[in-house]
């Protein structure tokens, strides 16, 4: 911290003795009143000065006495223009609006003013969304998924057909950190991964960092996706909702005091078991199969100075037949948020975060019945903070604290022939620190450079010790606070961009992140029972380094935009498991459990164009994903399930006149990399299949088109709706979804029998909203 | 897991199989040998067979020409003898429960070896039946089997049950029920088997074996084989030294059958 202190004190010093003010304020939405993340104030006239507004809207821009024209601007927003007179030390809080209607009806502009802020930021190139973004781009069941659309930029692959699990840059499915204003989402599938959990109505906008990671994030080690819910609209009441073919969702939001605080309610809930009831088929008719999400957010300005947030998130889903048995599962979050501003360069956050993950299972009914249950839940307090030193750094400190607690199963119940048999609880505290600066070098170098600190000490409950076969050899109670084993390590984070021309660029980023929490899954499906398992004495920390280099151009005015990335990842300490592991109510899981390295590199290219009727992208990744076990596959490298080489995906969004909005999606990716058997033999009777290597063969290729329309109806005063139609799969591609060999019963010849979802699945939405 | 995914899959989206064409390697000939020791008639069984390609129809080639011994835990060997096509029997080879045996198999210049231990039975004290109303496990409904026993008070006990229906003996991997005895050490079990369902008149019979950890282990890997969602299937855990496919299992067993009335 002493360093912290005199790095501080350096750069308030450093910057020039003429006299200075600050002007500061917040940066929103002016419909609504939503902050705006993400949006930036430069000096008319002065190149590279200016700020970027922190995560709550929060800007602070320092400049000598003087007369300025100040540009504020936001991705999807008209750019406001402000002359000010600088002799104090300001205030000014501003709303931006959104492009007027009537440019809009000439076709000028569709998706907002944006300029080059993708050439000049500092930062590697972030995915940004808005649910608003994408509303036109057609999806399955025509249920909008934030997560499936970030599937569609490069680097970001989707864990299967309809999934919207995903891996990032050959990084694994648990290596991707998922936060819900900053709760930690264990499980964000629905209905084993065909719908996120992420409830459109209720998301502000999400972010995914696949390199150069600010140093704020820790504890995954490949990418972060980070969701903000909306606050709620301070100025109006609103309701908005929708009916889809498999779900509605409604949601309300408002003023608590109109400008001073508001809030947002958002509901979703499946229908599916609705349908099944009106079959025939009594089996059909007593299955239960749906899943709902509760979302709720209020702020409060107490003063000024002072704000507070409550969110929180509740989701689950529930399976199940008749009485005989249930099987839930699900998420629930909570965060208490207190934002202060403590000087006009001064931005002070604290946070209290609470997340839960859990499933259960109850079988039968009466006496015999049994139940098991399994849940991770953590408490997390963390304290940010974003210095505006001066205008060439803005430092953002911060430390946190999580406590975590595994319930890796129980069961319980059962008639007389069964134990009770409740796994050991397993206890874990996370730490992290960090500090970062973003800096300005002159007019065309921006440098984000900072370092964090964590650690993880895993505490109380049972350790084992095991034996290369896995067999355990040595058992150990430990008292709730005692130590079993402390992990800690450094994450250098950096990236920096040379600004050639305002129309290019060139980026460069590394990072390194730890991750002490690993989900254990031996299924190619994500499931819901997949568990999570602390770092320990048997399990080291997974490490992530990353390095990436990119060069971005703008092109005709900012109208069309390429980015051009190659990335090298390095894995460390890497999981995989043993032959027929059981990973289920499992004390000794550990035993389990062998251990690799990864590495993964690629290129990835993005063609945007971001203005005009027609809008859209083409992104193209090259990629490989290898793994190195020395107890699987004889030591020899192999390829990673998600080890797909060549991925395209094209979107096309083209507004047909002002009520009527096209959009196409195009994918096509070459298949994964999966195991197939070389030989066969027999046991008992029995045809094995004989296996000579892992992950040796590919899936079929993959490829597929949507298409969706939507329709806006007519305005009636404060009322908006649209009907939206989409197509899934619109040439009826029968992609392969597993391939299995079974022989034939008649002709006794083994065959490959290759399972296709999906085919063509048309759906309608409607969607409104009251203002 | 395999049923909430199967279920989802058959009943909310029609999903639609085809045979496709794949191109798999050939992989080179290697040698199975399967071996049991059946302390109920005190014979010693082993096939020995070669691998073949994954979609030849032909049956597997044998290996007619091993040498074949069994060693008890004293040292004392005696040979297995041939007897036609892959198959090499002993008789009268009178079990030692608590003892461990080892065999070993001399193939084409290798010698294959692996030892198992002959546990003590734990006898089945009946079959139990119940009717089961017709359900999403039970099809139009019938009745459903279990069998009882005591395990033994000292942990690590593990059973594989087969069942034979009307004389006929269904020996499909899904048709084992292999437990451990984490859950019910020294209890009373009543081991439903969810394997069949069975109409009045039907005569069951239910083998209880009393089965080596190894070996509980070495099939609990063949099982997994068969789960189509299995994200990296490997061979099971070689049991011979010098890698020979396949297992050595010597077990007592414990039969009984019932007819459904």
């Amino acid at each position: 911290m002493k360093y912290l202190s005199t790095l501080i004190l350096f750069l308030l010093v450093s910057s020039s003795f003429a006299q200075e003010y600050t002007i500061s304020g917040t940066m929103k939405d002016s419909t609504n009143g939503e902050d705006l993340f993400g949006g930036s104030v430069i000096v008319k006239g002065l190149s590279n000065v200016g700020a970027t507004a922190n995560s709550y809207g929060f800007y602070s821009l320092t400049l000598e006495q003087g007369s300025y024209t100040l540009m504020y601007r936001s991705s999807g927003f008209e750019t406001k223009e402000v002359a000010i007179k600088l002799t104090k030390n300001m205030s000014l809080d501003i709303e931006l609006s959104l492009p007027n209607d009537l440019q809009e009806l000439e076709g000028v502009e569709v998706t907002g003013v944006k300029g080059n802020d993708n050439i000049t930021s500092s930062g590697m190139n972030v995915t940004k969304f808005s649910p608003k973004d994408i509303e036109t781009i057609p999806v399955i069941f025509g249920e909008k998924d934030i997560m499936k659309t970030l599937q569609l930029t490069p680097g970001v692959k989707t864990a299967g057909e309809g999934n919207s699990g995903f891996f990032v840059r050959g990084g694994g499915a648990d290596q991707n950190l998922v936060l819900l204003d900053e709760a930690v989402v264990y499980n964000a599938s629905h209905l084993l991964g065909f719908f996120s959990v992420f409830n459109s109505d209720a998301v502000k906008d999400v972010a995914l960092y696949k390199s150069g990671i600010p140093a704020e994030y820790g504890g995954r080690a490949s990418s972060v996706m980070d969701v903000k819910m909306k606050d709620g609209n301070s100025k109006n009441f609103g309701v908005s909702g929708g009916l889809g073919l498999i779900s509605s969702r409604l949601a309300i939001e408002g003023p608590i005091v109109k400008n001073k605080g508001s809030f947002i309610l958002s509901g979703r809930r499946s229908y599916l078991d609705l349908f099944l009831k009106l079959s025939k088929d009594d089996n059909i008719k007593n299955t239960s199969l749906y899943f709902y999400d509760l979302n709720a957010k209020a702020n409060y300005k107490i003063s000024k100075k002072d704000r507070i947030f409550l969110s929180g998130y509740f989701g689950r889903d529930n399976f199940g037949f008749g009485d005989v048995f249930g099987f839930d599962w699900g998420n629930a979050t909570g965060t208490v948020r207190y934002n202060r501003i403590m000087s006009d360069k001064l931005f002070s956050n604290t946070s209290v975060i609470f997340s839960n993950y859990d499933y259960r299972f109850t079988i039968g009914t009466g006496d015999d019945s049994f139940g098991v249950n399994s849940s991770i839940q953590d408490w997390n307090v963390k304290q940010d903070f974003s210095l505006f030193a001066n205008n060439n750094n803005t430092i953002k400190f911060g430390f946190n604290g999580m406590h975590h607690t595994f319930k890796p199963g129980a069961l319980t119940g059962g008639n007389e022939s069964f134990n009770e048999l409740i796994l050991d609880s397993r206890y874990g505290v996370e730490i992290g620190a960090y500090v970062q600066n973003e800096q300005k070098i002159g007019p065309r170098i921006n440098v984000m450079y900072g370092l964090r600190y964590s650690g993880f000490d895993l505490v109380g409950g049972k350790s084992y010790e095991f034996d290369k076969n896995g067999d355990a050899t040595s058992e150990t109670d430990h008292d709730r606070w005692e130590k079993i084993e402390y992990h800690q390590g450094l994450e250098p984070r950096f990236s920096l961009s040379y600004v050639i021309t305002e129309n290019n660029s060139i980026k460069l980023g590394y990072n390194r992140n730890f991750q002490y929490l690993h989900q254990l899954s031996n299924s190619t499906t994500s499931s819901p029972t997949d568990v999570w398992v602390p770092s320990s004495n048997n399990i080291k920390p997974q490490i992530g380094d990353q390095i990436a280099i990119g060069y971005y151009q703008n092109l005709k005015k900012n109208k069309f935009r390429i980015s051009t990335e190659i990335y090298y990842k390095a894995l460390q300490n890497q999981i995989d498991y043993r032959n027929g592991a059981n990973l289920l109510l499992n004390n000794q899981v550990e035993g389990e459990l062998v251990y690799g390295d990864g590495k993964a590199y690629g290129l990835e290219l993005l063609l945007e164009k971001k203005k005009g009727k027609l809008t859209g992208w083409i992104s193209y990744t090259l990629s490989r994903s290898l793994r190195q076990f020395d107890d699987i596959n004889e030591g020899n490298v192999f390829s990673a399930r998600q080890d797909r080489i060549h991925d395209v995906a094209v979107v096309l969004m083209y507004k047909i006149t002002k009520n009527l909005a096209l959009a196409g999606t195009f994918i096509y990716y070459t298949g994964d990399a999966v195991t197939f058997p070389s030989g066969k033999y027999e046991i008992g009777g029995n045809v094995i299949p004989l296996y000579t290597e892992r992950n040796g063969y590919r899936m079929p290729d993959y490829h597929r088109a949507d298409l969706g329309l939507t329709w806006y109806l007519k305005d009636k005063n404060r009322f908006e709706h649209n009907l939206n139609f989409s197509i899934y799969n619109l040439y009826a591609r029968q992609n392969a979804y597993t391939i299995a060999f079974e022989e034939n019963a008649e002709t006794g010849e083994t065959q490959a029998i290759q399972t296709a979802l999906f085919k063509m699945v048309p759906s309608i939405t409607y969607n409104f909203k009251i203002k | 897991m395999k049923y909430l995914a199967l279920i989802l899959v058959l009943i909310a989206f029609a999903s639609c199989r085809k045979v496709i064409d794949v191109d798999l390697n050939e992989a080179n000939p290697a040698t199975v040998i399967e071996a049991n020791y059946t302390a109920e008639d005190s014979t010693i069984r082993v096939f020995i067979t070669e691998t073949s390609n994954f979609f030849s129809g032909d049956s597997e080639p044998t290996v007619d020409d091993a040498v074949v011994t069994i060693t008890d835990q004293a040292g004392n060997s005696q040979l297995v003898p041939f007897i036609s096509e892959g198959g090499y029997v002993l008789e009268n080879y009178i079990p030692a429960y608590g003892t461990t045996y080892t065999m070993t198999v001399l193939s084409d210049g290798v010698t294959y070896t692996a030892s198992c231990e002959m546990h003590t039975l734990i006898p089945q004290l009946g079959i139990l039946y119940d009717y089961i109303e017709p359900g999403p496990f039970s099809g139009d409904g019938g009745y459903g089997v279990a069998v009882s026993y005591n395990d033994p008070a000292a942990a690590g006990d593990f059973t594989s049950v087969l069942i034979s229906k009307n004389g006929y003996q269904m020996s499909g991997l899904n048709d084992i029920t292999l437990s451990d005895d984490q859950l019910t050490n020294g209890n009373l079990v009543i081991r439903p088997l969810f394997v069949e369902i069975f109409d009045l008149g039907d005569t069951v019979e239910i083998e209880l074996r009393t089965i080596d950890e190894k070996i509980y282990r070495y099939y609990n890997e063949l099982i997994s084989l068969t789960d189509p969602n299995s994200a990296a299937p490997a061979n099971p855990d070689y049991q011979w030294e010098n890698r020979a496919l396949g297992y050595f299992s010597a077990y007592p067993s414990s039969r009984q059958s019932v007819i459904i009335q």
